[in-house]
């Protein structure tokens, strides 16, 4: 693959990898106000991790602890409130004063976002697991252990491989 | 805080719950220690329930789940509920005594088996003291769950398996009949409470009664749902001992019992009801009087049983009311200590069938003694307390008029002709033969069995002595559901009434019968037909789903696309009738022209090129130029969110396809023009639909209004974002559910394929450049 033999697609990968941290952590926090929101944060962390992954640097791994980190933030955001006795996945808006940022204001709703990014993180990262594509652009080579006879029809990734 | 004892309630209830998981976490290393420490939660509420006993005090705890839907957990402890739960909690706690000694020492999972255990009297107490239906059904389901577990607690015996399959698929159908029941019943009755029911009639009060009572049917093991009853004989004895004597059989016939006084006028209630138990009471007697396994007989004697239970409560009058709730009573005690019995005999001896028993009498004189008391209950012999309630049934039989007199009356009595019959020739059975049994040594007594059966037995006996406190506690039990029933008692000597002569008659004939019948040999019981027929079933029904899923799921993907698009385009086709081309215009925007030209073109250059890569690229131009649109119209979260998806489609694409050949293997140019009719229909049809139903609209689009209470409830100015995390945030939630199932699907379907990354592989690479893992396959068969 491209990304994995040229060092500019790498360096470039690693270059904008804080970036994309922070326009993910900003669309997380603009989403009450302005575009954005948890599921578009989570798509631009997801996009810089395919790019990693593509580049050769990380692996795509701990999908199920993004997932069970994620199910249970959005879990716990939507049962709570009912032990204050207010209905299900009521929420809840505070706003204080911040130096320098004014007035922030900010909810349960903030919460429940961030379970949505790790869930989608989660999507994102189990995509790439499932096509196995640390292997695919070299990063751990793999022998056919399957002895299905479906393998005899998989002359198409040679040709892709070789 | 004041004391309040609703709280004992949700105390109770915690403590069972609690024990569960530390019973299911901790359990596997305390061995068969584990059944006493579940035995605590059970003495606890056994305890707190006898302090209720005839009470006519009332304790209720309660939580408003649902408010709009009048969905909650509502418990309510009166005489009944304090009856029942001493009865549940009290055999639960002396069944974990007995299954001590059940077990041998370093007997497997005894830690699951006490949480399931336990978790399934947790259940049944639940149960018994729920007030919402909604609350008794929870528990209900619970433990058909629970026992499923509990029958199937040797699950590496494929017969302890099936038997389990078959008592869950029974016992769960019948789950989902009360569900429609209790729906149909709110509806009618205007009340989920069942302390606050009345009389109600009309075909949906009818329609409710009969699908509650064939939930309470299949539960209680009547005719002919009674098939899985047997079967579950199949577990350890100790759980037969507790599911058939006091418990899960019994949940059916208190769900009949509480809920008649609602549905004792509808037309259907009485006859139907009367057929199960009479059908139910007979057959199962005829059941216990072939079988040569003396739990089989036990079994079939608990099915007949219940069907005098269910007749008692069928004819609803006062006297069969609480005639019902004595017997109910008292066989709780006997059943549970004659199944203790024959578990005592099974591993002491060495096996249960009656033929190869013999000179037990001697060498378990213990056991015999409350074999003998508890039999004699039973049958309904006095000096016992199985008498005095079998009396009350009697004259409540004998009490009818007309034709019931004759039909019912008679097949009461000579049900209980059958059932001294086949009482008497499972004690000659296992106790009749003094000679030694041969080539079997009888292994000593163990306490922990005989503890348990000796109190049973014991409670039999005292239950008659000081039969004026059970009447004292029976009574206001059924005064709940039949408050006429407060003149009647249980009467130690009736003096020489007719109840009294036909009981004796009853008695002699039974005695009679039974010593004939257990002369007579029997080589092996009968093949349980019905349980096989059930089986099949249910096999069937997986078979036909494969077959059906094999053609339905044949695994081409062009095939499932032309499918898909035959379906839309039909879904398309009455839309088209009702496109107003009036409202129809080309524009909003110039730019809009553009970028639909765009679009098109990318979208036919889709189906043309040969490469794949290419094919994923101007895939994503189509996207890309669709969130174009999005702009044109100010929609700038659809922009966002749009172009963020499709950028990771693209790159995943990007993965994916090196998985493949870089060109489609069927390039030829048929294909392509294949292709293109599928592509272009389905966007005919879409833009169809969205013309048709755009003529459709109603009224204005309240978005005027979701602006308002975005900015009052949500706090923020994102309407779009506060729909998503406020208003309809139930929806979002569920949707990130879908995606957690999505993914952690295509991990299990990737992994399943055999996933390559072993340790060892990593360790020792291929120098070859090799082909792609297998685990690839999934993927390539989709793409293909």
């Amino acid at each position: 693959m491209i990304a994995r033999t040229s060092p500019i697609v790498a360096l470039a990968v690693r270059a904008v990898t804080p970036i994309a941290l922070v326009v993910a952590a900003y669309a997380l926090f603009a989403g009450h106000n302005r575009p954005g929101g948890g599921f578009a944060a989570g798509l631009v962390l997801g996009a810089i991790i395919v790019l990693r992954v593509l580049a050769g640097l990380q692996q795509p791994r701990f999908a199920l602890v993004w997932l069970s980190i994620g199910g249970v933030i959005v879990g716990l955001v939507s049962i709570a409130p009912l032990l204050w006795g207010e209905p299900l996945l009521d929420q809840v808006v505070v706003s204080w004063d911040v130096p320098l940022l004014g007035t922030v204001k900010s909810g349960s709703a903030l919460i429940f976002d961030l379970g949505v990014v790790a869930i989608v993180v989660g999507l994102i990262i189990s995509l790439l697991d499932g096509l196995d594509a640390t292997s695919l652009v070299g990063g751990v080579r793999t022998p056919v252990v399957s002895r299905r006879p479906i393998d005899v029809a998989m002359h198409d990734d040679r040709e892709a491989t070789t | 805080m004041p004391y309040h004892p609703g709280l004992l309630i949700w105390f109770l209830l915690a403590l069972h719950a609690l024990f569960v998981v530390v019973l299911s976490v901790l359990g596997g290393r305390l061995g068969r220690r584990a059944l006493w420490v579940a035995a605590i939660p059970m003495a606890a509420t056994a305890v707190w329930s006898a302090t209720r006993l005839g009470s006519t005090g009332v304790v209720t705890a309660g939580f408003q789940w649902v408010p709009g839907l009048d969905l909650a957990l509502e418990f309510r402890v009166d005489a009944m509920g304090a009856l029942l739960s001493v009865l549940v909690s009290g055999i639960g706690a002396l069944v974990c005594v007995y299954a001590v000694g059940y077990f041998s020492a370093g007997a497997a999972s005894m830690g699951r088996f006490a949480a399931t255990l336990l978790a399934f009297s947790a259940a049944m107490v639940g149960l018994v003291w729920a007030d919402s239906v909604w609350t008794l059904f929870i528990f209900w389901e619970l433990t058909s769950i629970t026992s499923f577990l509990l029958v199937g607690f040797k699950h590496a015996d494929p017969v302890a398996r099936t038997a389990a399959r078959r008592a869950l698929v029974i016992t769960a159908a019948g789950g989902l009949s009360l569900l429609a029941g209790f729906v149909l019943f709110v509806d009618a009755a205007g009340t989920a409470r069942l302390s606050e029911i009345s009389p109600i009639t009309g075909s949906t009060a009818n329609a409710a009664a009969i699908l509650i009572l064939v939930a309470a049917a299949t539960k209680s093991a009547q005719f002919p749902f009674h098939v899985w009853l047997p079967g579950a004989m199949a577990a350890p004895t100790p759980v037969s001992a507790y599911l058939h004597s006091a418990t899960m059989v019994k949940a059916g016939v208190i769900l009949v019992a509480v809920i008649a006084p609602a549905f004792q006028d509808t037309d259907v209630w009485k006859p139907l009801g009367l057929t199960f138990g009479l059908a139910t009471m007979l057959w199962g007697a005829i059941g216990a009087l072939r079988h040569v396994d003396a739990k089989l007989i036990l079994a079939w004697g608990t099915v007949s049983q219940l069907g005098l239970l269910f007749t008692l409560l069928a004819l609803g009058t006062p006297k069969a009311t609480f005639a019902a709730i004595s017997i109910l009573v008292a066989h709780a005690i006997f059943k549970a200590a004659l199944f203790m019995v024959v578990g005592e005999v099974d591993v002491r001896a060495g096996t249960r069938n009656i033929n190869e028993l013999s000179g037990l009498r001697r060498a378990m004189p213990m056991t015999f003694a409350v074999a003998v008391i508890s039999g004699a209950s039973m049958a309904g012999i006095p000096p016992l307390l199985g008498f005095p309630a079998k009396e009350a049934a009697i004259e409540a039989a004998l009490g009818l008029s007309g034709a019931e007199f004759w039909i019912v009356g008679g097949l009461i009595i000579g049900g209980s002709v059958l059932t001294v019959a086949y009482t008497t020739r499972l004690l000659i059975g296992m106790f009749g033969s003094t000679e030694p049994m041969p080539n079997r040594e009888i292994a000593p007594r163990r306490p922990a069995m005989s503890t348990p059966e000796v109190l049973l037995a014991a409670a039999t006996v005292i239950g008659f002595v000081v039969l004026g406190w059970v009447t004292g506690v029976v009574r206001p039990a059924v005064v709940t559901i039949a408050p006429k029933a407060e003149v009647y008692s249980l009467l130690r000597w009736p003096g020489l009434t007719d109840a009294f002569i036909t009981s004796m008659v009853i008695v002699s004939f039974g005695l009679l019968i039974g010593a004939l019948l257990a002369r007579r040999h029997v080589a092996s019981g009968p093949v349980a037909r019905g349980a096989a027929n059930v089986d099949w079933t249910i096999d069937g029904v997986g078979r036909l789903a494969r077959q059906v899923a094999a053609r339905v799921q044949h695994g081409s993907l062009p095939l499932y696309l032309a499918t898909t698009v035959v379906v839309v385009c039909a879904a398309a086709v009455p839309l088209a009738t009702q496109i107003d081309t009036d409202t129809l215009y080309w524009w909003d925007n110039r730019a809009e022209a553009v970028l639909v030209v765009m679009i098109v073109a990318a979208a036919v250059s889709a189906t043309r090129v040969s490469s794949r890569l290419s094919a994923a690229l101007v895939l994503g131009a189509v996207g890309f130029s669709v969130s174009g649109l999005f702009v044109a119209h100010g929609a700038p979260d659809l922009v966002l969110t749009q172009l963020l998806v499709e950028t990771v489609i693209v790159v995943g694409f990007v993965v994916g396809l090196g998985r493949l050949a870089t060109k489609f293997p069927d390039a030829t140019r048929l294909w392509t023009a294949g292709r293109l009719v599928i592509a272009g229909a389905m966007g005919t049809a879409v833009a169809v639909a969205l013309a048709g139903s755009a003529g459709n609209s109603v009224g204005d689009a309240p978005i005027r209004e979701f602006a308002e209470t975005a900015q009052r409830d949500g706090g923020g100015k994102n309407v779009v974002n506060v729909i998503l995390t406020d208003t309809r945030a139930l929806d979002t939630f569920g949707e990130v559910i879908v995606l957690m199932v999505v993914a952690v699907g295509i991990l299990t379907l990737s992994t399943k394929r055999g996933r390559t990354r072993p340790t060892s592989a990593a360790s020792a690479p291929e120098p070859d450049p090799g082909p792609a893992p297998a685990r690839a396959t999934a993927f390539d068969e989709a793409a293909r």
